[in-house]
C-alpha cells in the first residue's frame, strides 16, 4: 500500500514537472522557435510573383522583386525595398520598409512619374498589398513578438502531426482578432486562419512548396491565400530566391532609394 | 342520368361512407400543412424582383465585382446643433470601431475613419480623418467642420450640408438565402445602447438592409395585429348570419381546414412569406366561408321548411354544387392571373390562393356535408326579416328597373370620364409610410440628404489597368459632372476625385493641381500609393475591379417618382450613347432605378393578365350556364364595379400604382362569384317557367341572403387589410373593400334589372 502511493506520488510530481510549461508558454515557445529557426539568412533577394484570382477565375499579374535586410536588433523589424515591375504603369516604383515589431511601420515610396520620394502614412499594416488578399502584416506573420501565443493541441494536418496554435495580435491597429494556425514538427507553419474584427473566419493562408535555403533554412516559396467572405484568391510565389548574398546595408536608406530607382 | 342526379348520388354515397372520406381528406390536409415549416423568410425587396428582370441583372453584374449593394447606415443627429461637437464625435468615433463588429460588414465609412489626406512636405500622409477625439477643442472642430465641409466625397454620403446628421455606412456581404436579422439585430442593440448612452444625441437605424427588412418586420406584424381580429369578427358575422352555433363551428372547421393546407403547399413550393402573403389566408378564409354559408344556409332553409337533415344536405348539395365549384374556379382563375405581373411576391400569393380555392371547393364538398351530419343542428327558424326585406326589394327593382339601369349608367358614364385622370406611378420609399418609426428616419434622411439611397454607373475601359487613362478618368469625370446636374442626383464621387486630390496634395496642397494628370503611369503610381496608404477594409475595392479595367460611379438619389426615375434612366442612357462611346457601361443601376421597370412591367403584365381572367371567366360562365344571352348580361355586372371604382379613385388621386391594378385581379374572381350564384339560380328559375317577377324573388329568395353574407365577409376582410403597415396591403384592401361593396349593390340592383328587361323581349 505505501509502496502504492508512493508510486502515485512520483507520478505526480513528475508530471506537474514536466507540465510546469503550460500552454500559454508552450505557444510562444513553439513560436519562438520557428521564429528563430528563419533567423539568420543576413539578407536575401528575390522576384516575386503575384496571382489575384476573383470568383469567376479571372486572374490579374503583378510582378516584383525584392531585397531584404536582417536587423539584428532584437527589438526592431526587418527592413525591405520592393522594386515594382508590373503592371507596366507602376514600372520603376521602388518601396522601402523599415519595419517595427509593434508600432507603425516607416515606409517610403518613389514614384518615377513624378520623379520624388515620398514617405507614405503609417498605420497601413491591415491593409491590403496591391489589391490582394494579403495584408502588410500577413508577411511578418511568424514574427513571435507580435502576438500572444496559445498552444491548443497537436493535430494532423496534410499527413502531419502539428501543432495547433492560437495568436492574438498586439499590434493595436490589426485587421484581425485572432489566428489558428498549424505548424509541423520541423517548426514550419503550414497554414493558418485569420479571423477579422468581428471574429468571423476570414482567410486561411497556406504555406506552399517549402524550400530548404543554404541547408537551414525553411522558408515557403508559395502563399496561397484563400478570402472565405469575398471569395477572392491570391497566389504570391517567391522565384529566384538567395540568402545571404551580401546586399549594401546602405540600400535600405531613404537616401538610397533614387540611386537604386535608376 | 343527369348532373343534379350525380351529385344526389355522390353526396349520398360520402356521407354513408363518411368515415373513409373523413380520413382520406384529412391525410390530404395533415400533409400538405406539413410542408408550412418550409416556408421561407423574405428576401427583402428582392422578392420583388424575378431573376431574370435585366435591372435586377445589371445590379447582380455590380455586385460581382464590387460585393453586394446593400448598406446599413447609423443616422446621428443631436437635438441641439450640428455634428462637430466633442460628445457627439466621440459618439460617432465609438460607433464606427464597434461597427465593424456588425455581422457579415465588410466595410465601416463615417466621418472619422474617412481616409483623409494630408501633405507635410514630402510626407504624404493619409489616414483617419478624426481619430484622437480627447484632444478636440472648439478650434479644432470648427477647423475640422470647415474641412470635412470642402470635401466632395463626405458631403452627401456622411455629413449632410447643414452638418447636422452624419451617417456610420455598414456595406454587407451577406451570403446567398441569409437574411439581414444578424446585422439589424446588432445595429438595434447599438442604437439602443448609444441612445442611453448620448441622451442629447439622436441615433437610429436606415439603409437598404433596414428597407429589405422592413418586408419582414411587417409581414409578422401584419400576421399578428390583424389575424386575431379578423377572426374574432368573423366568428361574430358566421354566427350573427347562420343564426346557428354549430354552423358557425362547421364554417370555422371547413375555413381553417382550407387555410392550413394552402399555407403548407406554398412551404412545398418554397415561396417565401412576404408582406403579399398574409393577405392569402384572409382571401381564402373569405372564400370558405363564402361557400360553407351558401351551402349551410340553403340546407338550414331547407329544414326549417321541415325537410329532414340528409334530405337538406342533398338537396342544398345539388343546388350548391355548381356554383361552388364555378366560383371556386373563377376565383382560382382570376387570381391565378396576378402571375401575368413580374413580381414573385405577388405571384406567390396569388399562387396560395388558387391552392386555398381548391382546397376550400374540395373541403366543402366533402368534410362539409359529413360534419353537417355528424353535428347535432338546432334550427330556430331564420329571421324572416332580411327575407321578407329581401321580397321588398325584389318587387321595388321590377318597378323601377329602368330607373336603376338609367341611374347606374349615367353614374357609369361621369365616372368614366374621370377616369383618362389616372395614370400609372409608384413610389417604393413609400411601401412603409403606415410604419412610424421608418418614417421618422425616413423623413430625417430625406430632408438632410435627398434620399438614403444610392445607385451606381459601371464604367469599363475594355483594357486591363484602363481606368488610370486620362482619357478614362476624364470621360467618368464628366459623366459625373453631368449626373450631378440632374434634377434626380444629389451628389457623385469617382475613382477621378481621388486621383485629383492626391495629385493636389502631392503639389504641396495647391489648389491648381485639384486636376487629373496627364500621364497615364503618374495616375497608376498615384493609385498605388493610395492602397499602399489605407488601413484593413478602407481599400479601394468597392470602386474598381482588380485588374483596374474598371471602377464604378457612386451617386446620391433625391426622392424621385416611379415616372421621374425611367425618364431619368433614359436620359442618362442617351448621354451615355452620345458621350462615352468606346467604353462600356450597363447605365445607372440600383434600387430605384430597378424597380419602377419592375413596376411598369409587372402593370402590362397584370394588363395581359386581365384581360386573359376575364375572357376566361366570361366563357366559363356562359358554357355552364349555357347561354349566350346570360354570358353576355353576366359582363355587366363584372365590370361596372370596376369603373366605378376607379371613377370613384380618380375623384381622391391621379395616381394607380401596382397594387390598385393588383386589386382588380385579386377581386375579379370574388365579383364574378356573386353574379354566378344569382345567374345560375335565375337559370333554375327560368326551367321552372316562372315569371319575371317571381324568378327575380325565387333568385333573392334564394341567393339574395348568401350574397350579402358573403360580400359582408369579403368587404371586412379587404377593410382589415387598411391596417397593414405595408403601403401595397393598405391600397390593395381599401380598392377591393370598395370594389365588393360596389358589386353587391349592382348585384343587388342592376342585375336583377337587366334580367328583366332582357327577359320581356323573349317571352312570347
Amino acid at each position: 500500500m505505501n509502496k502504492f502511493l508512493l508510486i502515485l506520488f512520483f507520478v505526480m510530481f513528475v508530471n506537474t514537472n514536466l507540465s510546469s510549461e503550460d500552454n500559454f508558454e508552450k505557444g510562444l515557445r513553439i513560436a519562438k522557435e520557428s521564429y528563430e529557426s528563419t533567423r539568420g539568412y543576413v539578407d536575401s533577394e528575390s522576384d516575386q510573383l503575384m496571382i489575384l484570382v476573383d470568383p469567376k477565375g479571372n486572374e490579374v499579374i503583378r510582378e516584383i522583386s525584392g531585397k531584404t535586410l536582417e536587423n539584428d536588433d532584437p527589438n526592431d523589424g526587418d527592413k525591405s525595398i520592393i522594386f515594382f515591375n508590373k503592371p507596366k504603369d507602376v514600372e520603376g516604383t521602388v518601396m522601402l520598409s523599415h519595419t517595427h515589431v509593434n508600432d507603425d511601420d516607416d515606409q517610403w515610396l518613389y514614384l518615377p512619374a513624378l520623379g520624388r520620394v515620398k514617405r507614405i502614412s503609417s498605420s497601413n499594416k491591415s491593409g491590403s498589398f496591391m489589391g490582394s488578399e494579403i495584408a502588410f502584416e500577413d508577411f511578418s506573420g511568424n514574427d513571435y513578438r507580435k502576438y500572444e501565443w496559445e498552444f491548443i493541441g497537436e493535430e494532423e494536418y496534410d499527413g502531419e502531426i502539428c501543432y495547433k496554435l492560437v495568436s492574438i495580435p498586439k499590434y493595436k491597429n490589426s485587421g484581425y482578432t485572432k489566428r489558428i494556425g498549424f505548424t509541423d514538427k520541423l517548426l514550419r507553419p503550414r497554414m493558418i486562419e485569420y479571423f477579422d474584427r468581428k471574429g468571423e473566419l476570414l482567410k486561411t493562408l497556406y504555406f506552399e512548396d517549402y524550400q530548404l535555403y543554404n541547408d537551414k533554412i525553411w522558408n515557403a516559396d508559395t502563399f496561397r491565400v484563400v478570402n472565405h467572405q469575398n471569395k477572392n484568391k491570391t497566389i504570391y510565389k517567391w522565384i529566384n530566391r538567395e540568402l545571404n548574398v551580401g546586399i549594401n546595408k546602405k540600400d535600405f536608406e531613404k537616401s538610397s532609394l533614387l540611386r537604386l530607382a535608376d | 342520368m343527369n348532373f343534379e342526379a350525380i351529385i344526389e348520388k355522390y353526396t349520398v354515397s360520402i356521407l354513408d361512407h363518411r368515415i373513409k372520406t373523413l380520413i382520406a381528406i384529412l391525410l390530404l390536409v395533415l400533409v400538405a400543412t406539413a410542408g408550412a415549416r418550409f416556408l421561407e423568410a423574405p428576401s427583402g425587396y428582392r422578392g420583388f424582383v424575378e431573376s431574370g428582370q435585366p435591372n435586377y441583372q445589371d445590379i447582380l453584374n455590380l455586385e460581382e465585382k464590387y460585393g453586394m449593394i446593400d448598406t446599413l447606415s447609423f443616422v446621428i443627429k443631436p437635438n441641439n446643433g450640428d455634428i462637430f461637437q466633442k460628445d457627439v464625435i466621440q459618439l460617432i468615433h465609438e460607433l464606427t470601431e464597434v461597427s465593424w463588429q456588425t455581422p457579415f460588414s465588410s466595410r465601416v465609412s463615417s466621418l472619422t475613419n474617412f481616409q483623409y489626406t494630408t501633405v507635410d512636405g514630402d510626407d504624404i500622409n493619409i489616414s483617419d480623418f478624426i481619430s484622437d477625439t480627447d484632444l478636440m477643442d472648439e478650434n479644432s472642430l470648427q477647423e475640422l467642420k470647415s474641412l470635412a465641409l470642402q470635401e466632395r466625397t463626405i458631403v452627401n454620403f456622411i455629413l449632410s450640408e447643414s452638418a447636422r446628421v452624419s451617417f456610420v455606412n455598414i456595406s454587407l456581404d451577406v451570403p446567398e438565402d441569409t437574411g439581414f436579422e444578424d446585422p439589424i439585430e446588432f445595429a438595434n442593440e447599438q442604437k439602443a445602447y448609444f441612445n442611453a448612452k448620448y441622451p442629447d444625441v439622436f441615433v437610429t437605424v436606415a439603409g437598404s438592409a433596414m428597407y429589405s427588412n422592413n418586408f419582414q418586420t411587417t409581414a409578422r406584424s401584419d400576421a399578428t395585429s390583424m389575424y386575431p381580429g379578423f377572426l374574432a369578427l368573423i366568428i361574430i358575422l358566421s354566427y350573427i348570419l347562420l343564426r346557428s352555433i354549430t354552423a358557425s363551428a362547421i364554417s370555422l372547421i371547413v375555413i381553417f381546414l382550407s387555410i392550413l393546407p394552402s399555407m403548407g403547399m406554398a412551404g412545398w413550393l418554397g415561396f417565401e412569406a412576404q408582406p403579399p402573403l398574409i393577405i392569402a389566408p384572409i382571401l381564402i378564409l373569405t372564400i370558405a366561408l363564402a361557400h360553407a354559408i351558401h351551402i349551410l344556409s340553403i340546407a338550414l332553409t331547407n329544414m326549417n321548411e321541415g325537410m329532414d337533415k340528409k334530405k337538406s344536405i342533398v338537396e342544398s348539395m345539388k343546388i350548391n354544387f355548381t356554383p361552388v365549384f364555378l366560383t371556386s374556379f373563377t376565383t382560382a382563375v382570376g387570381v391565378a392571373g396576378v402571375n401575368f405581373g413580374k413580381i414573385p411576391a405577388f405571384s406567390e400569393m396569388a399562387n396560395t390562393v388558387v391552392i386555398g380555392s381548391t382546397f376550400s371547393f374540395i373541403l366543402s364538398v366533402t368534410i362539409l356535408p359529413i360534419i353537417f351530419m355528424l353535428m347535432p343542428i338546432k334550427t330556430d327558424g331564420k329571421s324572416s326579416v332580411v327575407l321578407n326585406a329581401l321580397s321588398k326589394l325584389g318587387d321595388l327593382i321590377y318597378r323601377f328597373k329602368l330607373y336603376i339601369i338609367t341611374f347606374i349608367g349615367l353614374a357609369s358614364l361621369l365616372l368614366i370620364n374621370l377616369i383618362p385622370n389616372l395614370y400609372f406611378d409608384d413610389d417604393f420609399d413609400s411601401y412603409f409610410d403606415r410604419v412610424d418609426d421608418w418614417v421618422e428616419v425616413k423623413n430625417i434622411v430625406n430632408d438632410e440628404f435627398g434620399s438614403s439611397f444610392f445607385i451606381f454607373a459601371n464604367l469599363s475601359s475594355e483594357e486591363t489597368d484602363g481606368i488610370t487613362s486620362p482619357e478614362y478618368l476624364k470621360k467618368i469625370d464628366e459623366f459625373a459632372r453631368w449626373l450631378e446636374t440632374q434634377d434626380e442626383v444629389v451628389t457623385v464621387t469617382t475613382v477621378s476625385d481621388i486621383i485629383k486630390t492626391l495629385n493636389k496634395n502631392m503639389n504641396g496642397g495647391n489648389n491648381e493641381f485639384y486636376s487629373i494628370p496627364d500621364n497615364k503611369p503618374l495616375n497608376a503610381q498615384y493609385l498605388l500609393m493610395y492602397e499602399f496608404s489605407v488601413p484593413y477594409g478602407m481599400d479601394l475595392k468597392n470602386q474598381m475591379t482588380a485588374d483596374k479595367s474598371e471602377s464604378r460611379l457612386l451617386i446620391r438619389l433625391n426622392m424621385a417618382t416611379s415616372k421621374e426615375s425611367i425618364e431619368f434612366n433614359e436620359r442618362t442612357d442617351e448621354w451615355i450613347r452620345n458621350n462615352l462611346q468606346g467604353y462600356q457601361t450597363d447605365g445607372v443601376v440600383g434600387i430605384p432605378i430597378m424597380m419602377p421597370y419592375v413596376y411598369q412591367e409587372n402593370t402590362n403584365g397584370l394588363m395581359r393578365g386581365l384581360l386573359f381572367s376575364f375572357s376566361f371567366i366570361v366563357i366559363v360562365i356562359g358554357i355552364t350556364l349555357r347561354s349566350l344571352k346570360l354570358g353576355l348580361i353576366s359582363i355587366v355586372p363584372n365590370v361596372v364595379p370596376f369603373i366605378l371604382s376607379y371613377g370613384i379613385l380618380a375623384i381622391f388621386t391621379n395616381i394607380v400604382t401596382f397594387s390598385h391594378t393588383l386589386s382588380i385581379l385579386v377581386s375579379l374572381g370574388l365579383v364574378v362569384d356573386a353574379t354566378i350564384h344569382f345567374l345560375s339560380k335565375y337559370k333554375k328559375a327560368e326551367s321552372l317557367n316562372l315569371n319575371a317577377s317571381d324568378a327575380i324573388q325565387y333568385c333573392f329568395k334564394y341567393v339574395g341572403f348568401p350574397i350579402i353574407v358573403a360580400s359582408i365577409c369579403l368587404f371586412s376582410g379587404f377593410a382589415f387589410l387598411l391596417q397593414s403597415s405595408f403601403q401595397t396591403n393598405f391600397i390593395l384592401g381599401g380598392m377591393c373593400a370598395l370594389i365588393i361593396l360596389i358589386a353587391l349593390i349592382i348585384d343587388l340592383f342592376l342585375l336583377p334589372a337587366l334580367l328583366l328587361m332582357f327577359r320581356r323581349r323573349n317571352v312570347v
